[in-house]
């Protein structure tokens, strides 16, 4: 009586399905966590320029910002860029003689500061209170675990922790 | 000899597996509301008009006297591709709905770009 042949089989097949789980829970902890700093980013980026419109009593001048969605390419001043250009401004083709950087706007938010430090997990007392006051309720625990420091284990909201 | 530990360990991993489940149906709600309320958020008029950044926030983010700062600004659906570095720093875009807009962040105080 008692268990089939195949159960260290199956203790085996199991082992491997719960490292798949806890490798897919992981990536979508970071998928939650990244989407949480744009949340509370984009918060305080648009709480911050309606503070200084109200002050300044006018918009800024439109030259003078540049509205997100963008994307920033930096380099070195002395990297030759050669550009071309389509008539209809639809297609672009740039050539660098040196190396570039890439970055999304998000990226232009968080050296800001407007995450908090949440995205490396430094993050002061007065920090944290704003960055919690930004997001809904069932978000909260995820932020201040944030604050702590980089997740580097799986972290389950609730009490129960997985290894 | 059936061995008393590896039903044991058998209980408890069929355990784990199914709190790890539940734990990830958890999160996938959680990210899915979140996707939500980042669309609505920025996708509302009134943050749309406030949800810019300042050329000083730009010169500031990028804080170094030799750097060149370029913005780009392309309707949903351009696509971007880089060229694998030793093949030459290359870089494309392709729009299907509308202009990009391309430009550089100045380097003086006035602030305009």
């Amino acid at each position: 009586i008692g268990l089939p042949t195949n159960s260290a089989q199956e203790c085996q097949n199991l082992e491997v399905e719960r490292q798949r789980r806890l490798e897919r829970i992981k990536q979508k902890q970071s998928q939650l966590q990244e989407l949480i700093l744009q949340q509370i980013a984009f918060k305080n980026l648009v709480q911050r320029n309606r503070q200084t419109e109200q002050q300044a009593n006018r918009p800024p001048p439109p030259n003078s910002i540049i509205h997100l969605p963008f994307i920033i390419v930096n380099t070195s001043k002395k990297t030759v860029i050669d550009c071309s250009i389509s008539n209809d401004k639809f297609e672009y083709l740039f050539n660098f003689d040196s190396m570039f950087e890439i970055h999304d706007d998000i990226e232009v938010l968080k050296r800001m500061g407007m995450a908090c430090g949440l995205e490396v997990g430094k993050c002061s007392p007065e920090d944290l209170k704003v960055a919690r006051s930004l997001v809904p309720k069932a978000l909260e625990p995820y932020v201040i675990e944030m604050a702590k420091g980089p997740i580097s284990n799986v972290y389950i909201s609730g009490g129960s922790s997985a290894n | 000899r059936i061995d008393g530990a590896l039903v044991a360990r058998h209980k408890e991993l069929q355990r784990e597996v199914c709190d790890l489940t539940e734990a990830e149906e958890q999160l996938d709600q959680l990210v899915s509301k979140c996707n939500l309320q980042l669309r609505l958020l920025t996708e509302d008029p009134q943050n749309k008009k406030l949800g810019y950044v300042r050329c000083q926030d730009l010169r500031r983010s990028f804080d170094s006297p030799d750097q060149l700062v370029m913005v780009i600004r392309a309707p949903p659906e351009t696509q971007m591709q880089v060229s694998e570095p030793s093949e030459g720093y290359q870089v494309s875009l392709k729009s299907t709905r509308g202009p990009i807009d391309v430009f550089l962040c100045p380097e003086d105080n006035s602030g305009v770009c």
